[in-house]
């Protein structure tokens, strides 16, 4: 079966491959075979005879990717009226490329370009005049900052691109293509700063980008699964984020970002802990604002993690820790719950999690509706009905609510569904599982590596760095980049 | 292999995990543990005061009979046993994590057996090596039964708030296990427990007694709660040899120094007026310093210096002690001179009646022997410490006079 469907993939390459006749009625025929003329509405074809030549000519686009006057005033009024040599010297568009084969045209017109083709030429013009629709840059929606830029990515390159390079004026940065997916041929962009980046790290981006073997990666969120390298694992190895500043702040580091022209966010790779944990904002406040902040997080990152889990341990097991007033206090609600304590957090933090998942789904008009039944139904009424103690709320809604405070998506899952993990070893064996399982876990996330980077560096093992990790140091102290990356260039600022 | 391993790891869990889980309403949380002798010897009767948790919830509103301590008692041979047998008739698990205070019988902590039964409180881990030891002066289970707290309804939190206010005081020491355990099997000293009392017979009240020389029971009282913690019960080896009235544990707490004390406020004869008293606040900043000359032929030498600072509360005699350096002088010297005879009152008492200290001493000779067998061989109770040349010198380091820079002149007021 398999070799089956390899055949008839290699049967189709052929004609892909042929190379344009100097027939142009030919290359019409071909052409409108290719993309379906007639059948394919936005498929567009306009015949003319060259002005300068006496020719005739065929221009090929999809008219719903492509700025319509620009093509009438910059293309076809040129070729009409103006006299000159070649078709370089007549066209006034700004990028002209000279292809010679159906592959190359296929995906010339794909990204928006416009084929002329040529009565007795066999090679064919491609004029970028792309206008692909899109959003306009607008402020962050999910990594929201008091203090530093609110711009954020928006699903074109163009603008993204010219985000990063808004504040980084270097060139030595680089945005360079790689083409992926086999029907549908996307670009993903590598961005990074020639004369920093670590040669082995990003040739291994671009060999995991070039092994992907799909028909289409249609943007940056499918891309991040297909380049990482635990798919099974709860930890994250690739950094997600809409936030241009933050991805240039890890580009003058010697990270490298990848841009898609579909997706409002880039991946920055390799990543780190730290990466997960550190907020742009962290950076902007001053050295003891952004450190609080960073305590904080801390203390959220805690929380989420293990508060319910270490209320089930030390209520379960370990009685005699809980100073008595908060032990009578919780024996005297739980004396008509009908459920084990485990049970009643479960129903609690899967209660959140739903109120979480639903709330996020409902449609706008909805939402605060919702939201209040389902706040009244969990606090309120749950425990008048004697379903669950009143602790439980406080814990549930302070381990629900520290999640937020690890704004990063991925971090953010690792620590919801850890959380779960937990809170079943904590009613398993107590502390004593719970320290095992903890260990565990952090031992796992010790070994995890992010394209080669070891999860805990620069802490652990240790590395020459801005020495930014739990707690940063004042700006002017930030003396050496990330040297776990190995950057062409350790010091970034003069001692 | 990879999921037979998973699956024998999923059997341990469901088998061997959630064993010794237990939830919190499963559970009655004893607070107070009493133990009485009976007329059979090795089982004594043991009472155990269960906190209610339902009382002072504000979550759940709680019957308006429901009294706030349930109160059993069982006999039994030790103190956990005696748990199992009390489920006859307590409907949870009978838990002593939360134990405050264990409560003795005078009788039974002065039988020679005490040991034997208090021994195991050291060896269960359900109770903490903090828990006070108090002993009453009528049976323990009386004095729990009779002990009914007027404010603090809930049990912990009245023994708590009790044994800690008092301590502070210094009117009591503070008498944890640990300590009990600490002096009894170091063979020297003597152990002071909280001497407390429910029984307030009239006969036996002290009308003469000033702030702190009583013992529990003889403090003139009106109204309030019944239970009286006040002095401390002695013990030597194990067993309780005598009582010591408030006073005189102060004074105990002053001279030790594993031991913390708060200020407190005394009263001494006006030196100028004695029919009037002079209160004064006495605090100590400093621990006081003790020294020990080991001699082996000889009677040994206990210096011990204390530093300590007077405010002046109250001159009822209108004397102006605040603007005369003179008079000043004489209010210190008299001070010291009454802490210096209190003290060797009871110095002299312990050396000659008990044969060992109350002060913990012995720390501070330990350092002059090679090993545990020469310093046991030196016996601190029978040789060392009875026979010791005991000196202690009180230094008044700042006597202050309060707010007020001069005393009403009586004269002047009544013209």
């Amino acid at each position: 079966m398999v070799r089956s469907f390899k055949q008839s993939k290699k049967s189709q390459t052929p004609s892909k491959h042929k190379k344009i006749s100097t027939s142009l009625q030919d290359n019409i025929q071909e052409s409108k075979q290719l993309f379906s003329y007639g059948v394919n509405k936005d498929f567009a074809m306009r015949t003319i005879q060259i002005h300068f030549n006496k020719k005739d000519a065929c221009l090929f686009y999809y008219s719903s990717i492509v700025n319509g006057p620009m093509i009438n005033l910059h293309v076809i009024k040129p070729l009409l009226e103006r006299s000159g040599e070649s078709v370089n010297n007549v066209v006034s568009i700004e990028n002209i490329e000279e292809v010679d084969n159906f592959e190359k045209i296929i995906q010339n017109i794909n990204s928006g370009k416009i084929i002329l083709l040529i009565d007795g030429d066999d090679t064919a013009y491609a004029m970028d005049v792309a206008d692909f629709a899109h959003r306009n840059i607008s402020i962050t929606e999910n990594e929201n900052t008091i203090k530093g830029p609110q711009e954020a990515f928006t699903e074109s390159l163009n603008s993204n691109i010219s985000l990063i390079r808004k504040q980084l004026h270097n060139n030595h940065l680089i945005n360079e293509g790689v083409q992926t997916g086999e029907r549908s041929k996307n670009e993903v962009n590598l961005v990074y700063i020639k004369d920093l980046v670590n040669e082995d790290i990003l040739e291994n981006v671009r060999s995991r980008l070039e092994q992907i073997a799909t028909d289409n990666v249609r943007n940056i969120e499918i891309l991040e699964q297909y380049i990482e390298e635990r798919p099974y694992s709860l930890i994250p190895t690739v950094l997600y984020t809409e936030k241009p500043d933050k991805a240039s702040s890890y580009l003058e580091d010697g990270f490298i970002i990848l841009l898609m022209d579909s997706s409002s966010a880039c991946l920055i790779v390799p990543v780190t802990f730290w990466s997960f944990f550190h907020s742009p904002e962290d950076r902007y406040l001053r050295f003891f604002y952004g450190n609080f902040t960073r305590a904080i997080r801390l203390f959220c990152f805690y929380l989420t993690l293990l508060i319910s889990a270490s209320y089930v341990a030390i209520s379960n097991f370990h009685s005699e820790m809980i100073p008595p007033d908060l032990l009578l206090a919780i024996t005297a609600s739980r004396e008509r719950v009908p459920f084990p304590l485990i049970v009643e957090v479960l129903i609690m933090e899967i209660a959140f999690e739903l109120i979480r998942e639903a709330g996020l789904r409902i449609p706008n008009p909805l939402g605060p509706t919702i939201g209040i039944v389902g706040a009244l139904i969990l606090g309120q009424a749950a425990v008048q009905a004697n379903i669950i103690s009143p602790i439980i709320v406080i814990v549930a809604a302070l381990s629900g609510l520290s999640s937020f405070a690890l704004a990063d998506i991925n971090i953010n899952f690792t620590v919801r569904l850890m959380r779960f993990i937990f809170i079943l070893a904590a009613g398993a064996f107590g502390m004593l599982a719970l320290t095992g399982a903890f260990l565990l876990f952090f031992m796992y996330a010790a070994s995890i590596k992010s394209f080669g980077i070891p999860f805990f560096s620069p802490m652990s093992p240790h590395f020459l760095s801005s020495e930014d990790t739990v707690f940063r140091k004042p700006i002017k102290k930030e003396i050496f980049r990330p040297n776990y990356l190995h950057p062409k260039d350790v010091q970034k600022k003069s001692k | 292999m990879k999921k037979k391993l998973l699956i024998v790891l999923g059997f341990v869990i469901l088998l061997a995990g959630c064993n010794d889980r237990i939830e919190l309403e499963q559970q009655s949380y004893v607070i107070a543990i009493g133990i009485d002798n009976t007329d059979q010897k090795g089982v004594y009767a043991f009472t155990y005061q269960i906190a209610n948790p339902e009382v002072g919830s504000s979550a759940i509103q709680s019957g308006p009979d429901e009294p706030p301590t349930e109160i059993v008692t069982v006999n039994g041979a030790d103190i956990l046993t005696a748990t199992y047998t009390a489920n006859s008739f307590v409907s949870k698990k009978i838990t002593l994590d939360h134990t405050r205070i264990i409560i003795a019988s005078e009788e039974a902590a002065r039988s020679e057996d005490f040991l034997r039964v208090i021994q195991s409180a050291s060896r269960t881990p359900q109770i903490r090596r903090g828990v006070q030891l108090v002993i009453s002066k009528e049976s323990a289970t009386d004095f729990i039964n009779n002990n009914e707290p007027i404010m603090e309804k809930r049990p912990h939190k009245y023994y708590q708030f009790m044994l800690s206010r008092a301590n502070q005081t210094g009117i009591i020491p503070r008498a944890t296990l640990h300590r009990f355990f600490q002096i009894t099997e170091g063979d020297a000293d003597l152990f002071l427990a909280i001497y407390a009392t429910t029984d307030q017979s009239d006969e036996k009240k002290n009308e003469r007694g000033f702030e702190d020389q009583y013992i529990a029971g003889e403090i003139p009282q009106i109204g309030g709660s019944p239970t009286q913690f006040m002095g401390s019960a002695v013990f030597k080896e194990g067993q309780m040899i005598d009582i010591l009235n408030g006073e005189e544990s102060r004074i105990a707490q002053t001279l030790d120094n594993t031991l913390e004390m708060g200020d407190y406020l005394a009263t001494i004869p006006d030196p100028l007026m004695p029919e009037y008293r002079i209160s004064y606040e006495y605090s100590q900043k400093q621990k006081p310093s003790i020294n020990i000359n080991y001699h082996k032929d000889k009677p040994t030498e206990i210096d011990v210096k204390v530093h300590f600072q007077a405010e002046i509360i109250a001159i009822p005699s209108l004397i102006g002690y605040t603007q005369n350096k003179d008079k000043q002088k004489v209010l210190e010297e008299s001070i010291i001179q009454r802490l210096e005879e209190k003290t060797n009152t009871l110095i002299k008492k312990s050396q000659e009646e008990y044969r060992s200290d109350p002060f913990y001493w012995s720390l501070y000779i330990r350092k002059h022997f090679k090993d545990v067998k020469s310093y046991e061989k030196a016996d601190w109770h029978k040789k060392i410490y009875p026979n010791a040349k005991i000196n202690v010198t009180y230094y008044i380091d700042k006597l202050e006079f309060g707010k007020m820079l001069d005393d009403s002149h009586l004269d002047e007021v009544r013209d």
